[in-house]
């Protein structure tokens, strides 16, 4: 029996498509005439989100000589347009849903040719990154001064570890990018009220296809259909693919921050900072300017009341993040308000080195404090017969690595690659066995990732007893371990 | 390994060894004199093709398919599709198929278009490389013929799957021996790609079969072939390991004593004025890591063989 997802059956105010200008290819050729209003249209690739994981695949394919003639479309619940980025978006204010993008996605969204669409003075890279134990302050800094590798080190090599960005600034990207190419009919502002299996006619036998019907009255067939439809994929759901993990009660935490100045290193050095407190860890991430936005990874309670507090109290509290102890912290966050003048106070009698830590938050950016609670997820495996899934639809990780958007887009990079290679073979690019080589490259490495993250998270929970002794060994070993330490940045950059 | 199963392995070795054309002073001796590669007119004793109820009780003296491997692939039809049934080995290489095609293609120097190419594949099976031929942006049309009539049906049905497929002319099938299906009318009206793959291994007379299949071949156009080598490396390979011992590759599909080997194909077709550019690869199954390409392994295992018809 075919399953049948009942989506919300939402009707969108503006059900004409975006027609976008579509490419006549080989692979359209076929073309059903059929009286029937009901029959579905027949493509070769659906997907179903337009976040950066979706956006990116399509891209992907469309910038390809090889698989730019599959006839693609992309069905998305918002209204794309009213989302993006303005072009001139003055430099002043900055969303707080950004995401650290490593070498490789950019080196992928480069190749793709969506990065010169990115608003580049939104974007900042930054160099080095300081990263300590809030229970013992044992420390660990990145940078690839430090980072030796095992030869002398080529002015070639990168000195970026890793590009700070708005997601919007990446969605609008990539957006700008499908533009330029086109050939993609882009359902926006449209819901998927149903996925069904298709049927058996006289001439064409669609059992195995899966059959859209939109919010627009519109019925797509897909050869393959591409979750890119978030943590809770409705085409998982159809595919039948279970999606296993937990949740780690705890909520991160997003503002976009004020500075003082702009760092440290200056505008042209500008470092990351992430402190582990027993509650999670608390993050600084550098944006263009006298700007940083911040990631606070905390208890459920806490993200509570961070988010009451006024715009000082708040400013006061992320100071107070990455100077006091956790017992301060503790103490902090049970006061309802007033945090300002008893953080000033507490910060007297606590000793720091000010050039290690951040520089101090003036203000914090009114309607930019928000949380989400923090997931682990990851789907039993990322495709079925005419499925596949990319980004949050496959797997949902713990932010303390920054990890989540870079495993979306290596998703679509890899996808794009399986697919490429079923066109130039004749395969049918939603068959399981066309399908297999894209689950064989991202699965193990999306698990490790997320292993490694969900264990550091665990790891830095402890507040007492050996294993803070231990972590702190450990983190002093590495980082007086040049090629060990440009080993794991190597590999935190995307692997080289 | 069962003592029955060993038993069903070397039969075959020993009736080759037992042959009375088998003449040990000779470096190659064994399908030179053998009935295998003699001309069509000394050909093997006639067959009847009546595999089954469904397909023509017909006389076919000429006929070089083997009824018992009618059958045996009639039993494996409805496996044909599922990608972790007994054809997933073929699957797998099917890829690599065309790999090797679109190398013979560009390293010819030829003036033949590279687009509405024309395909005849012998042998189809379900229709595995048939459908993906068809795919392909540069593809005219394929005519796909096989005398198993269940292996058809499952070829045909799993066609409707796909709109692409469906569309008119582009994919065919017929169920015909390749003795049967009519020859072009001109040279020029022949196949810009023949193609035999995992067929010649289960033919009767491998000469006299090849040469039906050299008139469909467009001047210019080319054979292009995979088979196993004959050798005690494939015999414990293919019928031992692979039927017998990891269940791979489903019993019975394999009569070691119908391997041809890349050499003798290679003399072969030297002796045929108007063919040339002979090219080879070896492959090899990797278990986890699937179809590799193994240089020299033509010698021993499976492999790719392709030959040109001069323009």
């Amino acid at each position: 029996m075919p399953p049948r997802i009942p989506c919300r059956a939402h009707r969108a105010a503006c059900p004409t498509p975006t027609a976008a200008v579509r490419c006549r290819t080989r692979l359209q050729q076929t073309r059903f005439a059929s009286t029937s209003a009901s029959a579905p249209e027949i493509y070769d690739v659906v997907c179903v989100g337009g976040g950066p994981a979706g956006l990116s695949l399509l891209a992907g394919l469309k910038a390809s000589p090889t698989t730019c003639g599959l006839k693609v479309a992309l069905i998305e619940g918002q209204d794309i347009q009213k989302n993006r980025l303005p072009k001139d978006a003055s430099v002043v204010g900055f969303s707080n849903r950004c995401s650290s993008l490593t070498p490789a996605s950019v080196r992928n969204l480069q190749e793709i040719g969506a990065w010169r669409h990115a608003n580049a003075s939104r974007i900042q890279p930054y160099q080095e990154m300081q990263v300590w134990d809030g229970v013992s302050d044992a420390r660990i800094s990145f940078d690839w001064d430090t980072a030796r590798s095992l030869g002398p080190r080529k002015p070639t090599q990168p000195t970026t570890i890793a590009y700070m960005i708005e997601n919007v600034n990446t969605v609008s990207a990539l957006l700008g990018r499908l533009e330029e190419l086109g050939g993609v009919d882009m359902f926006a502002s449209t819901k998927v009220d149903a996925i069904e299996l298709g049927t058996d006619t006289e001439q064409l036998d669609l059992s195995s296809w899966p059959v859209l019907s939109l919010s627009n009255g519109k019925s797509l067939a897909a050869r393959l259909l591409v979750g890119a439809d978030g943590a809770n994929s409705p085409v998982r759901t159809f595919a039948g693919i279970a999606s296993r993990g937990f949740d780690y009660s705890r909520h991160g935490v997003v503002a976009t921050l004020d500075l003082s100045t702009a760092g440290w290193g200056g505008p042209d050095h500008k470092i990351a900072y992430q402190r582990f407190l027993p509650s999670g860890p608390i993050a600084m991430l550098p944006m263009p300017g006298n700007f940083a936005t911040l990631v606070w990874s905390t208890t459920p309670e806490r993200a509570a009341t961070l988010k009451s507090l006024a715009p000082n109290d708040f400013a006061a509290m992320v100071n107070a993040g990455f100077r006091l102890s956790p017992a301060d912290l503790e103490y902090l966050h049970t006061l309802p308000s007033g945090q300002a003048e008893e953080v000033a106070w507490r910060e007297k009698h606590t000793p720091t080195n000010e050039r290690g830590l951040p520089v101090r938050v003036t203000d914090v950016q009114a309607g930019s404090v928000a949380s989400f609670p923090l997931r682990m997820r990851h789907a039993d495996t990322y495709t079925g017969e005419r499925v596949a899934l990319v980004g949050d639809a496959a797997h949902t990780i713990h932010p303390l690595a920054g990890q989540g958007l870079n495993q979306g887009q290596g998703d679509a990079a890899a996808l794009v690659r399986t697919i490429s290679h079923a066109v130039q073979t004749g395969q049918d690019i939603g068959s399981t066995l066309a399908l297999e080589s894209y689950n064989e490259a991202r699965y193990a490495e999306n698990n490790a990732m997320l292993g490694v993250c969900d264990k550091l998270h665990r790891l830095y929970s402890v507040e007492s007893g050996p294993i803070v002794g231990l972590r702190s060994l450990g983190l002093r070993a590495v980082d007086a371990m040049g090629p060990l330490k440009g080993f794991f940045m190597n590999r935190a950059a995307g692997g080289v | 390994m069962k003592p029955s199963n060993s038993l069903r392995a070397i039969r075959p070795i020993q009736r080759h060894l037992t042959a009375p054309s088998y003449r040990p002073t000779s470096a190659r001796p064994v399908l030179r004199q053998a009935p295998l590669f003699a001309s069509a007119t000394t050909s093997a004793s006639p067959i009847r093709f009546s595999s089954t109820a469904s397909s023509p009780q017909k006389e076919h003296p000429k006929s070089t398919v083997d009824p018992t491997e009618v059958s045996h692939f009639n039993a494996l039809a409805s496996s044909w599709w599922d990608p972790v049934g007994p054809s997933r080995l073929l699957h797998l290489m099917n890829p690599l198929r065309h790999t090797f095609i679109s190398r013979c293609r560009a390293a010819s120097s030829s003036a033949s278009p590279n687009t509405n190419l024309r395909y005849l594949d012998i042998g189809c099976g379900g229709g595995i490389f048939a459908e993906s031929a068809a795919r392909l942006a540069h593809t005219a049309s394929v005519t796909a013929i096989d005398p198993t009539p269940e292996v058809l049906k499952i070829a045909e049905a799993h066609k409707r799957r796909d709109p692409t497929l469906a569309a008119p002319g582009k994919l065919t099938y017929i169920n015909s021996s390749i003795e049967d299906l009519p020859q072009p009318q001109t040279p020029q009206e022949g196949y810009d790609i023949v193609s035999l793959f995992e067929v010649l291994e289960h033919v009767n007379a491998p000469g006299p079969f090849l040469e039906h299949i050299m008139p469909h071949v467009k001047p210019g156009g080319w054979l292009v072939l995979s088979t196993i080598s004959r050798t005690w490396t494939s015999w414990l390979v293919t019928n031992v390991m692979a039927e017998d011992v990891l269940g791979i590759v489903p019993k019975g599909t394999h009569d070691w004593a119908k391997y041809v080997n890349e050499t003798e194909l290679r003399d072969w077709f030297q002796g045929k004025p108007g063919w040339g550019d002979l090219k080879t690869l070896g492959v090899m199954y990797v278990p986890g890591f699937g179809w590799k390409e193994v240089t020299g392994s033509e010698g021993w295992g499976n492999y790719f063989f392709a030959v040109r018809r001069a323009e």
